[in-house]
């Protein structure tokens, strides 16, 4: 008996071993194909963040394969994207975009499967990877008060606390009417506290501004004491300012940005081969440094010690693109 | 007094020479393809646009929503706050820069060479660091005006608030000001004294004679100038999006704005049919401004010789010498001084001496990817400035001196670009480049890019140049041809000889505005063909504006540059006149 286990054990670490070479040996075959296509082509819309552009750099090192990128407003890559492939033209091999405009993209037929990856193992619940896309790292919401116009004891600690009369006009915020961060916030704050928090928080007359670093300067500048929603890897720019970000009890709204892999993409190995990368601990910690959510597992408690406990808060939740139109015209209604 | 001298009606009938009767017809249908491939083709893809309910590419169905959108209550509000807006900064624009060109090339006024160059700068500074540095000085809070006020007067009322109609109006101008002062000063140099000189002897006072003379002669370029400004207004995105948006105010092109990118889904057919909108609204006004000047003549550069004189203004110099000075202290020593200022310093707007730093400096410099669209930028701006005002100085020869059939098919066509909103017509650009047979190399290189920076600089090109063709008789363009000259020889010996100095200012304009240009140049570059207005998008939105201050520094140097050797040539130009 033990020795038919021992011997089935045997046998079955033998082809888990083997099928682990067989795995490596085909991994290998594609960092080799990868090599050989020399480039990969990213659409994004994430534009002229430093952080990502350490991550593009550490790839171009270790596998000596370029990065090239195209940055544009979340809207016009979509638009390119699909201009390009309605013309028969494919000149981009991956998407990078906030989790709604790729969700709708994916509904359009712009993507291809990416097949298996092997750090898909790292991903870490919530975020998870769908047949076309993967999560590649997650914006999380706050607050940000000016320290010298708002005393220790007098900051925000719950979002209800923004709908005290004593803000009155003094909050400045990113638009809920339109894409963007404002409209995460509304529906993040519609589905945790109803249509009555956004109706007395419209009674409090937040000024809107969709040209979100400006806004996040004036607030240092003292024309504002509150803004919101704070996106927290913004933090890292205004380091020396008066300015300091709040997660509230409640928990951080967040969005996530996905990478796809463009369908017919030109350069299809090298793209599989800088998924990979991208959901490596090492390229998620840039990330989490820089005050973004990592998507894997372990890398919240290797960040550095001044982001670490806004980055280990509760997730309170985040978009559902199918009811983002409805959100955006509510929006329009309730703030007018 | 009548209004101008009518020294020749009789049209120009050029024979001979490349343009005989088989090469006149071969010439105009070359015109008439290169013009229809740079505005109605990009424009018939737009159109399309507006009459289906998906971009091209799509499958969908024709319908009549996004036409029937217009109706709604707040893009009519918007309509309404456009056109008032843009009437309202054009008027007080247009004044306010007649005034300066007299002031500059008419009068003794000290000083006025320095003045003409200084007072131009706000229109080559990118919008948004103008806008930036307005809010700043001028923000109900603790802008840095509002505070001086507040500590001199003791009120709590602020004195000035940007955040509003009057803060995009006076934004709006600081750009159009210069703009139309561009536009004529050379005229106002060019004139003929005589006129005013005649007008001086037979009893009319200084004032008399700048309004019934001097100003009626510059009409055809005033009012050029001013339906330039005026659509240019209707099309402007900046100032409303920064300083109209917070406080409620919408204008068409925030509309459009928020149709392409504020929804879940872009919503292309409704900002196409707005965009058509806005075009009905202009083409309107250009009909306008044809029939204000249709049949008159404004000729003042003849075949006669004549002198150039400024009008002796005594003490009175020193007060228009102070009107320049005050325009340029508020356009371009509060805000640029500002970014000055910033650029020295960590954080915009953050005075302090442990913040002094040169980084940012150092930041641009070492940046490779500023340095290759700066190279892509000076080519491209080199090859479509001459490229455009080439275009334009056979386009508006056409159309102004000629009687040829199809010239004013010519004109409405080298038209349609101005007349579109940039953002819409970036997408008309982007859906005609990426539908062409793949065998034509445009889309994904530098030619796109080139393309539409000629297609969306044409028109100035043909207001400037047909401006100053207006000025020049014909009579010597008829003396050249009875001296045995060719069509060619006669458009560049003689119209752009003697035009030449509105050549070189439509040149410079047309070159910072590709520097400039942001709407067409996101949707058509590709990684090889980045240009510097995306990289300043990119330092913007990555929270640099630091950086941002550099280059806007960068190019104000550059401008100063051309402009000092175009003035210096075109002085030495006119004393040999």
């Amino acid at each position: 008996m033990l020795r038919r286990t021992v011997l089935g054990g045997l046998a079955a670490s033998t082809a888990i071993v083997r099928s682990a070479a067989a795995q490596d040996a085909d991994w290998q075959k594609l960092v080799d194909a990868a090599r050989k296509e020399g480039k990969v082509v990213i659409y994004t819309a994430s534009i002229g963040s430093p952080f990502h552009k350490v991550v593009f750099k550490a790839f171009e090192a270790k596998y000596g394969i370029k990065i090239e990128l195209l940055e544009a407003r979340a809207s016009e890559v979509r638009e390119r994207v699909r201009v390009e492939q309605s013309a028969g033209r494919f000149l981009g091999d991956l998407h990078h975009n906030g989790s709604t405009t790729t969700w709708l993209m994916t509904q359009d037929g712009n993507f291809q499967p990416h097949g298996p990856l092997p750090n898909l193992k790292n991903i870490e619940p919530p975020y998870e990877a769908s047949e076309m896309s993967i999560p590649a790292e997650v914006i999380s919401y706050c607050l940000m008060v000016n320290k010298n116009m708002v005393k220790p004891g007098d900051e925000p600690k719950a979002w209800k606390d923004i709908l005290d009369p004593k803000w009155a006009g003094k909050i400045l915020s990113d638009d809920y009417r339109a894409l963007g961060g404002g409209a995460v916030f509304f529906m993040v704050m519609y589905d945790s506290f109803g249509k009555e928090f956004h109706e007395k928080l419209a009674a409090q007359k937040p000024v809107f501004s969709r040209d979100i670093a400006n806004s996040e300067r004036r607030v240092a500048r003292g024309e504002f004491p509150l803004y919101i929603p704070f996106s927290l890897q913004d933090f890292n720019n205004l380091k020396g300012l008066p300015v300091k970000p709040i997660v509230p009890a409640e928990g951080r709204p967040y969005v996530r940005f996905d990478l796809s892999m463009l369908k017919n993409a030109p350069h299809p190995n090298a793209t599989r081969l800088f998924m990979n990368f991208y959901l490596e601990p090492e390229q998620q910690l840039v990330f989490g440094n820089a005050g973004y959510n990592p998507v894997v597992k372990g890398v919240v408690e290797k960040t550095s010690e001044e982001i670490r406990p806004h980055l280990a808060t509760k997730a309170m939740g985040t978009t559902t693109p199918s009811k983002q139109d409805a959100m955006l015209a509510l929006a329009k209604e309730i703030y007018k | 007094m009548s209004v101008a001298v009518d020294l020749t009606t009789t049209p120009v009938r050029p024979a001979g020479g490349f343009f005989g009767r088989h090469g006149r017809a071969f010439g105009l249908t070359l015109l008439i393809a290169i013009l229809g491939f740079l505005s109605l083709y990009p424009m018939a893809m737009l159109f399309y646009g507006s009459l289906h309910s998906t971009p091209p590419g799509m499958a969908g169905v024709f319908n009549l929503d996004g036409y029937a959108t217009l109706a709604s209550g707040e893009n009519l509000s918007a309509l309404v706050n456009t056109v008032a807006i843009s009437l309202i900064k054009t008027i007080l624009s247009v004044a306010l820069a007649v005034l300066l060109a007299w002031i500059v090339a008419r009068t003794d006024t000290p000083g006025r060479g320095v003045l003409e160059i200084l007072i131009t700068l706000p229109f080559f500074i990118p919008p948004i660091l103008t806008a930036t540095a307005w809010a700043m000085l001028g923000n109900a809070q603790v802008g840095t005006i509002n505070l001086v006020w507040k500590a001199i007067t003791g009120l709590e009322t602020p004195l000035v608030d940007v955040f509003s109609y009057g803060g995009v109006i006076w934004h709006m101008m600081q750009y159009s000001t210069p703009f139309i002062f561009l536009l004529v000063v050379d005229a106002f140099r060019a004139m003929d004294p005589s006129l005013e000189e005649a007008s001086r002897m037979s009893g009319a006072s200084r004032w008399q004679t700048f309004w019934r003379v001097t100003f009626a002669l510059m009409l055809p370029v005033t009012t050029s100038a001013f339906i330039l400004s005026f659509i240019r207004g209707m099309e402007s995105f900046e100032s409303a999006v920064f300083f109209g948006t917070p406080v409620g105010i919408n204008v068409i092109t925030t509309q459009i704005y928020n149709s392409i990118t504020q929804k879940g889904t872009p919503d292309y057919q409704s900002s196409t049919a707005l965009g058509f909108a806005a075009m009905a609204l202009m083409f309107l006004l250009l009909v306008l401004q044809s029939r204000l000047l249709g049949g008159r003549s404004f000729t003042t550069v003849t075949g006669k010789g004549y002198a150039p004189n400024v009008t002796r203004l005594g003490r009175l110099r020193w007060v228009t010498f102070a009107v320049c000075a005050a325009f340029f202290a508020l356009t371009v020593v509060l805000p640029v001084g500002q970014l000055l200022l910033s650029s020295f310093f960590q954080f915009f707007g953050f005075y302090q001496l442990d913040m002094l730093t040169l980084q940012h400096y150092r930041d641009v410099w070492e940046n490779d990817e500023f340095w290759h669209a700066f190279g892509n930028t000076m080519l491209l701006g080199v090859l479509g400035a001459t490229a455009t005002m080439a275009l334009g100085a056979i386009v508006a020869y056409v159309t102004t001196r000629t009687t040829w059939r199809g010239r004013r098919l010519i004109d409405i066509l080298a038209w349609l670009p101005w007349m579109m909103p940039g953002m819409v017509l970036g997408i008309g650009f982007l859906w005609g480049f990426a539908t062409l047979p793949h065998s034509i190399p445009i889309y994904g290189t530098l030619w796109a890019l080139l393309l539409a920076y000629v297609a969306l600089g044409t028109p100035v090109a043909v207001r400037v140049t047909s401006g100053a063709y207006a000025q020049i008789a014909k009579d010597i363009e008829e003396c050249s041809r009875v001296h045995g000259a060719g069509w060619w020889q006669t458009l560049g010996r003689i119209l752009i000889a003697l035009a030449w100095p509105a050549f070189a200012v439509g040149w410079v304009l047309i070159f910072f505005g590709i520097m400039r240009e942001l709407s067409a140049s996101i949707l058509l570059y590709v990684p090889a063909t980045e240009v510097m207005s995306v990289v300043m998008l990119k330092m913007w939105v990555g929270g640099k504006p630091e950086e941002v201050s550099v280059l806007g520094l960068i190019m104000l140097v550059l401008v100063l540059v051309f402009r000092w050797v175009q003035l210096r040539f075109i002085a030495k130009r006119i004393s040999t006149l």
